[in-house]
C-alpha cells in the first residue's frame, strides 16, 4: 500500500480555510461574497488534490499515511484513501466549494458573516478527516468535531430560539450516539487487536465469531443511526432546518448525515453478512425511508419537505448496506451521488427563493416560473432527479434500487415487503418533488392579491446549485466507462468487501425494474394530481402523533433525575461520607470481593496459645481498640483527645512488636505531636462555640435521646465499614504470600549499596529517596498551606484580621501558657533543657541513624515536639522572642534545595541521580567511627529542616493566642440569643 | 492472633469513621487520625510476611519486612500533615461560620 504524506494536505488546506475565514473579521472592506469566492479556492484546492491522489485508487490500489499519536497505547493518526474515502472525500469538497460561494450571496451585507464561515470550514475539515481517516479512533475524533461544529452551524443564528432549540436537540442525540459508538468502536478494535482499518478489515471472523459481536453492531449502529437521522433518531434533521440554508445544503446533502452511511459502509465488509446486520439496517433504513417520504409529502414548509425526503433517501441507504447482494452496493454509491447532487442543488434553490420572496411556504408561494425562470428551470431538473424521472441521474439510483428489492438474492421472506416499501416511497417521492416544483412556481398564489414577489438571483448565487443539478441530468448521458463510474466501482467494492461492478448507462433494457419504474412514475403522477386533496388529509391524520413528545418527555425525565441527584447534594459533609462507604460495600458485595470460602474458612476460630510476646501484643491491640472507644464516649472533648492519644501510643508499641522499631518511634513522637497541635487548636476556637458543638457528643449529652436515632444510623455505617476493613484485613494476613519480590534484593544489599544497618533506613534515604523528597515536598505543602490559609485566604475572603499579634512590652505580661495561665517556673526549667536536648539528638540521630532506629523525620519532630512544649509553657509571644532564630520558611526552602541538589551530586560525584557516595571517603576526612559523611547523610539534614520547617509553621499558625476571645464568646451569645427570638 | 488483629484493625477503622459522622468537627478532626492510624495498621499486613527480628542487616532470624514498614513510616508523617492542615481549616470554619457543627456551616449548601 503507497504510503504518502500529501494525504494530509487537503485537510491542511481546509484548516488554513477556517483561520483564513478568522483573518476575514478583520478584512472589513471585503464583501461577504468576495469572502466567499476567496475561500472557495481552498476546498476546491483540496478536491483537485483528492482527485489527483484518486488515480491510483481507482484501480484498487488504496493510499494510506501515519503519524504516531501514543505509540505506547498502539495510538496513531492515520489517514486511508480508497474509493470510498474518494468518493465522500470528493462530495465533501467540491459540494464544499459551492456552498462556500453560495453562502457569500446568501449572506450578503450580513455582519459578521466570517463567523459562518468558521463554522463550515471546521465542519469541512472534520468531514473529510472523519472520510480521510485510517483507523476507527481518528473516525471517532472527527466525528465528535462534526457534531459539534454542525451545532455551532446549526445554531449560528443564535438569538433566535428554535435555532437553539434545533442546534441543541441535533448535539444531544448524535452526541449521545457518539458515545454508544465510542464504545462500539473500541469492543471493535479491542477485539480485533488493532484500530487501523488493515488490522480491522482483515478480522472479519474473529469479530463475528466474537461473544461482544451483537453488542458491537448495536452500539456502531446507534453511532451511524442518530447521525444518519434512522427512525426513532431522525426527529433532529428538521429541528436542524432552523440552520441557515446554506448550512443546511451542505449538512443535509453530502456530509453530516452521510457519515453515518460512510461509516456503515465502511464496516459492512467485517461486521455485515449476518442476520443481525441485515434485519437491523434493513428493518430500520425500510421503516425510515416510508415514514420519511410520507412525512415529507404533507409537509407545507420547502426546507421541512426536502428535510423529510433526506430521512427517506437515508433510510433507503442504509437498507443497502443491509443486504449482501453486489447489485445493493451499486445501487448504494449511485443514490449517494445522486442524493448529494440534487439534493445540494434543491436546497441551495428553495433558499434562493426563501431568499427573493422571504417566504418558503407552500401555502403563500406561487406562479414564481415568471419571475424566476432560471431558478425554476434549475429547479425542475433537480426536482425530477429526486422524483426518479429519466433521463435523469436520479432515475438511475431509483432503477437500481428497484433491482435490488427484486434481485434473485434477496431473501424470499421479504420478497415482497421490500420492493413494496421501495415502490411506496418512490411514489410518495416523486409526488412531493412534483408538488414542490408546481407549488412554488406553476401553481397560483394562494392570495392572489399579494402575489410573491421576487426575481432570478445574480448569477453567482445561481451558479452553485446549477452545477449539481446539470451534472444529475449530465452523468446519466455520459459515455461509459468514465473516471466517475470506475471510481462508483472502487466505492461499491470497498463497501460491499468484494468487486462490484458498476455502469451507469440509463438505459438496461427491458425488465422488471423499468416495469416497476413506470408503475411508480403512474401512481406518483396520480398522486401529484390529487396532492390538492390528500396533502391537507394526511395533514388532519394524528397531527399529534410525533416523537418530538418522547423527545420532550425524555428531556424533562433528565431533569428531573437531575434535580434529584442535586438533593442528594445537601451540604452534609457527614452525609457525602456515608453515601461514600455505603457504595463502597455495595460494591464490594457486587463483584464478590470477598470469596465465600474464605469466610467459612475464617469462621472456624483457630486455637490460640498465646506466648508472653503474645500476651502483650494482645493487650496492646486491647488497649488501642478501648481508648479509641474512649474517644467516643467521653463527652468532654480535652479527654477525648486525651484517649486519642493513649490510642496511638497503643499503636506505636503493637508497632514496636511487629517489630519495627523506626517506625515505632516515628508513631511516638509523631501522636505526641498531633496531641499538642490538636490541644493548641483546640484552644483557638471560642469555648462557648466548642461547648455547644459538644453537646452533640455521647458522654452526658443533655439530650441523649434527640441523638439516639442518628447515633445508631452512624453506628450501623461505621460498624459496617469495621467489619469490611477487618474482613480485608483478615484476608490480608492470612494470605501473606511468605515470600516478597523486593524485599530480599533490600535486605542483600542495604549494607553494601548505602553503608546502612539499618534497612528501613536505607529504603527511604537510599533506594527510595525521590519517594522520600516528594514526601517532604508534601509535609512543607502542609506547613505552607496552613500559613497561607489562616494568613491570606481568609483575610482575603474578609473573614477577620488576623494580624501578626503585636508583642506586649515584656515587663508587662509574664510568660503565660496555652490558655493565658501562668505556668510553673520548674516548667520553664524543664522547656529551656528540652530543646538543646532535643537538638543534641537530632543530630545524633541524623548521623547514626543508618546503624540505629530514627532518621531525619523523628530529628525533625523531636525538636518541633521541644518547640511545641514551649509554646505550651511560655506561650505564644515570648517564644516567637525566644525562639527568634526560628525561621520556618527559610528551614523549608533550605531543606528542599539542599535535597534537590544531594540528589544532583549523585549526578557530578557518582552514577548518577541519587546515587549513593560517601563524601568522607571520598574526600579522607578524618570521622569518628560509624558515622559516615554520605549523600543519605545530607539527605537526612534536607529532610530533617523541612520536617522541623513544616511542623514549626504548624505550631506557629495553631498556637497563636486566640486575643479576640472574649468578644466573639459575648458574640456568639448575642447570635444565640437571637437565633431564639426567631420562631 | 491474625484474627484478633483483623479485629482490633476493624474496631478502630469503624470508630474512626463513626467519629467522621459526628456533627461536632473537632470529633471529626479525631476520627481522621484514629482512620489514619487504623490505615496504618492495615498497611503493616499487607507486608510479605511478619518477621522475628528487627529489619537491620547483620542480625540473626527472620526480619521483618522492612518494605511496608518504610511506606507506613511516610505515611504516618504525611498523615501527619495533612491532619494539621484538617486543623487550619476547622480553625478558619470556625472562625467564618462561628460554629463548630458541621451541620450549621451553612456556606456548603445549596
Amino acid at each position: 500500500m503507497p504510503v504518502t504524506p500529501v494525504l494530509l494536505v487537503p485537510l491542511l488546506l481546509l484548516a488554513v480555510g477556517s483561520l483564513v475565514a478568522l483573518l476575514f473579521a478583520r478584512l472589513k472592506s471585503l464583501s461577504a461574497v468576495g469572502m466567499g469566492w476567496l475561500l472557495a479556492v481552498l476546498p476546491l484546492a483540496a478536491s483537485i488534490l483528492i482527485a489527483w491522489l484518486s488515480i491510483p485508487v481507482i484501480d484498487g490500489q488504496p493510499i494510506s499515511f501515519s503519524i504516531p499519536w501514543i505509540p505506547a497505547i498502539g495510538l496513531s493518526f492515520s489517514l486511508y484513501l480508497d474509493g470510498l474515502s474518494a468518493l465522500f472525500g470528493l462530495l465533501v469538497c467540491l459540494i464544499g466549494v459551492l456552498i462556500v460561494i453560495y453562502s457569500g450571496y446568501y449572506f450578503k451585507g450580513e455582519q459578521g458573516f466570517w463567523r459562518f464561515l468558521v463554522y463550515l470550514m471546521l465542519f469541512m475539515g472534520a468531514m473529510l478527516g472523519l472520510v480521510l481517516a485510517g483507523d476507527l479512533v481518528t473516525l471517532f475524533v472527527f466525528w465528535e468535531i462534526t457534531s459539534l461544529t454542525s451545532f455551532l452551524l446549526v445554531a449560528y443564528k443564535y438569538k433566535d430560539e428554535s435555532a437553539r432549540r434545533g442546534a441543541f436537540r441535533a448535539l444531544l442525540i448524535t452526541g449521545g450516539g457518539g458515545i454508544a459508538l465510542l464504545v462500539g468502536i473500541l469492543l471493535v478494535g479491542d477485539v480485533a487487536g488493532g484500530m487501523d482499518y488493515a488490522t480491522i478489515l482483515s478480522s472479519r471472523e474473529i469479530l463475528q465469531s466474537s461473544g461482544l459481536y451483537p453488542i458491537m453492531v448495536l452500539l456502531v449502529a446507534i453511532g451511524a443511526f442518530t447521525k444518519s437521522a434512522q427512525f426513532p433518531f431522525h426527529i433532529w434533521l428538521p429541528g436542524a432546518m432552523s440552520a441557515p440554508t446554506p448550512a443546511s445544503a451542505y449538512l443535509h446533502s453530502a456530509t453530516m448525515v452521510k457519515a453515518g452511511i460512510y461509516l456503515l459502509a465502511r464496516l459492512n465488509p467485517v461486521l455485515g453478512d449476518t442476520p443481525l446486520w441485515f434485519w437491523l439496517l434493513s428493518g430500520v433504513g425500510l421503516f425510515t425511508m416510508l415514514t420519511g417520504a410520507y412525512l415529507g409529502f404533507k409537509q407545507n414548509d420547502l426546507k421541512a419537505m426536502l428535510a423529510y425526503s433526506t430521512i427517506s433517501v437515508l433510510g433507503a441507504l442504509v437498507a443497502m448496506i443491509g443486504q449482501d447482494t453486489s447489485i445493493a452496493y451499486k445501487a448504494l454509491v449511485i443514490g449517494i451521488l445522486a442524493h448529494a447532487l440534487y439534493k445540494s442543488a434543491l436546497f441551495m434553490l428553495v433558499g434562493i427563493v426563501d431568499h427573493e420572496t422571504g417566504t418558503r411556504d407552500l401555502r403563500k408561494l406561487g406562479g414564481l416560473w415568471r419571475a424566476m425562470s432560471w431558478t425554476f428551470g434549475f429547479t425542475t431538473v433537480a426536482a425530477l432527479s429526486m422524483a426518479g424521472l429519466p433521463p435523469l441521474f436520479g432515475f438511475l439510483a431509483k432503477e437500481t434500487l428497484l433491482a435490488t428489492a427484486i434481485h434473485p438474492d434477496v431473501p424470499q421472506v421479504i420478497n415482497f415487503i421490500f420492493p413494496a416499501i421501495i415502490v411506496a416511497s418512490g411514489i410518495l417521492l416523486l409526488g412531493q418533488a412534483s408538488v414542490l416544483v408546481y407549488g412554488t412556481f406553476l401553481g397560483k398564489p394562494a392570495d392572489p392579491r399579494d402575489p410573491p414577489q421576487g426575481h432570478d438571483p445574480a448569477i453567482g448565487m445561481l451558479l452553485a446549485p446549477a452545477i449539481p443539478a446539470v451534472f444529475s441530468l449530465a452523468l446519466g448521458l455520459l459515455p461509459e466507462p468514465g473516471y466517475e463510474a470506475r471510481l462508483l466501482a472502487q466505492a461499491a467494492s470497498a463497501a460491499f468487501g468484494d468487486k462490484v461492478k458498476v455502469s451507469v448507462a440509463l438505459w438496461s433494457g427491458l425488465n422488471v425494474e423499468l416495469l416497476l419504474s413506470v408503475v411508480v412514475i403512474v401512481l406518483g403522477s396520480v398522486l401529484f394530481l390529487t396532492s390538492r386533496r390528500l396533502r391537507p388529509l394526511a395533514q388532519s391524520l394524528w397531527p399529534g402523533l410525533t416523537l418530538n413528545r418522547a423527545y420532550a418527555a425524555i428531556l424533562k425525565g433528565i431533569d428531573r433525575l437531575a434535580y434529584f441527584a442535586t438533593r442528594l447534594q445537601n451540604g452534609h459533609l457527614r452525609f457525602y461520607l456515608s453515601i461514600i462507604l455505603l457504595g463502597l460495600l455495595g460494591l464490594v458485595l457486587l463483584f464478590e470481593a470477598i470469596p465465600s470460602s474464605f469466610l467459612s474458612q475464617a469462621a472456624i476460630l483457630p486455637k490460640v496459645s498465646p506466648d508472653r510476646l503474645e500476651l502483650l501484643r494482645i493487650f496492646v491491640l486491647g488497649l488501642a481498640a478501648l481508648s479509641c472507644l474512649f474517644t467516643v464516649t467521653l463527652y468532654h472533648d480535652i479527654y477525648s483527645i486525651l484517649a486519642l492519644s493513649v490510642s496511638g501510643l497503643a499503636v506505636a508499641i503493637w508497632i514496636a512488636l511487629e517489630p519495627a522499631p523506626d517506625v515505632a518511634l516515628v508513631q511516638i513522637i509523631v501522636d505526641l505531636l498531633a496531641t499538642l497541635i490538636l490541644v493548641l487548636s483546640l484552644s483557638r476556637i471560642p469555648r462557648l462555640q466548642r461547648e455547644k458543638a459538644q453537646e452533640h457528643n455521647i458522654g452526658q449529652s443533655q439530650q441523649r435521646s434527640r441523638f439516639l436515632p442518628g447515633m445508631l444510623r452512624d453506628g450501623l455505617i461505621a460498624g459496617l465499614a469495621g467489619l469490611l476493613v477487618a474482613v480485608l484485613a483478615y484476608i490480608s494476613l492470612t494470605l501473606r504470600p511468605h515470600i516478597s519480590l523486593v524485599t530480599p534484593y533490600y535486605a542483600v544489599n542495604a549494607k553494601s549499596l548505602t553503608g546502612a544497618k539499618d534497612i528501613v533506613g536505607a529504603i527511604l534515604t537510599d533506594f527510595r529517596g525521590f519517594d522520600t523528597l516528594f514526601e517532604i515536598v508534601v509535609f512543607a505543602g502542609a506547613g505552607l498551606g496552613i500559613h497561607m490559609l489562616l494568613h491570606y485566604a481568609s483575610r482575603k475572603a474578609g473573614d477577620h484580621e488576623d494580624p501578626d499579634p503585636q508583642p506586649p512590652p515584656p515587663n508587662l505580661h509574664p510568660a503565660t501558657g496555652v490558655a493565658g495561665l501562668p505556668t510553673s517556673p520548674l516548667l520553664h526549667l524543664l522547656a529551656n533543657a528540652i530543646l538543646p536536648l532535643a537538638i543534641l539528638l537530632a543530630v545524633i540521630q541524623m548521623m547514626y541513624g543508618h546503624d540505629q532506629p530514627g532518621d531525619g523525620f523523628t530529628a525533625g519532630i523531636f525538636v518541633s515536639l521541644a518547640v511545641g512544649f514551649w509554646y505550651v509553657v511560655f506561650g505564644y509571644h515570648k517564644t516567637k522572642e525566644q525562639l527568634f532564630w526560628l525561621r520556618s520558611g527559610n528551614l523549608i526552602a533550605i531543606g528542599l534545595l539542599l535535597g534537590l541538589a544531594n540528589a544532583f551530586l549523585g549526578i557530578a560525584f557518582g552514577q548518577g541521580f541519587f546515587a549513593p557516595v560517601n563524601y568522607g571517603q571520598l574526600l579522607n576526612l578524618p570521622l569518628p567511627t560509624g558515622f559516615n559523611l554520605s549523600n543519605s547523610f545530607l539527605f537526612e539534614i534536607a529532610i530533617f529542616l523541612t520536617v522541623l520547617g513544616s511542623a514549626t509553621y504548624i505550631l506557629d499558625n495553631l498556637g497563636r493566642p486566640k486575643e479576640l476571645d472574649l468578644e466573639s464568646d459575648s458574640l456568639l451569645l448575642s447570635m444565640d440569643k437571637e437565633q431564639n427570638k426567631r420562631p | 492472633m491474625n484474627l484478633l488483629s483483623a479485629i482490633f484493625i476493624g474496631i478502630m477503622f469503624g470508630v474512626g469513621i463513626f467519629q467522621m459522622l459526628r456533627r461536632n468537627v473537632i470529633r471529626s478532626a479525631i476520627g481522621l487520625i484514629i482512620l489514619a492510624n487504623a490505615i496504618n495498621l492495615f498497611l503493616f499486613t499487607t507486608g510479605a510476611y511478619q518477621g522475628a527480628v528487627a529489619a537491620y542487616s547483620g542480625l540473626t532470624g527472620q526480619i521483618s519486612d522492612p518494605l511496608p514498614q518504610a511506606l507506613v513510616l511516610t505515611a504516618i508523617i504525611i498523615s501527619m500533615g495533612g491532619f494539621s492542615f484538617v486543623l487550619g481549616m476547622l480553625y478558619i470554619i470556625s472562625v467564618r461560620y462561628k460554629t463548630s457543627d458541621s451541620d450549621q456551616i451553612k456556606g456548603l449548601k445549596y
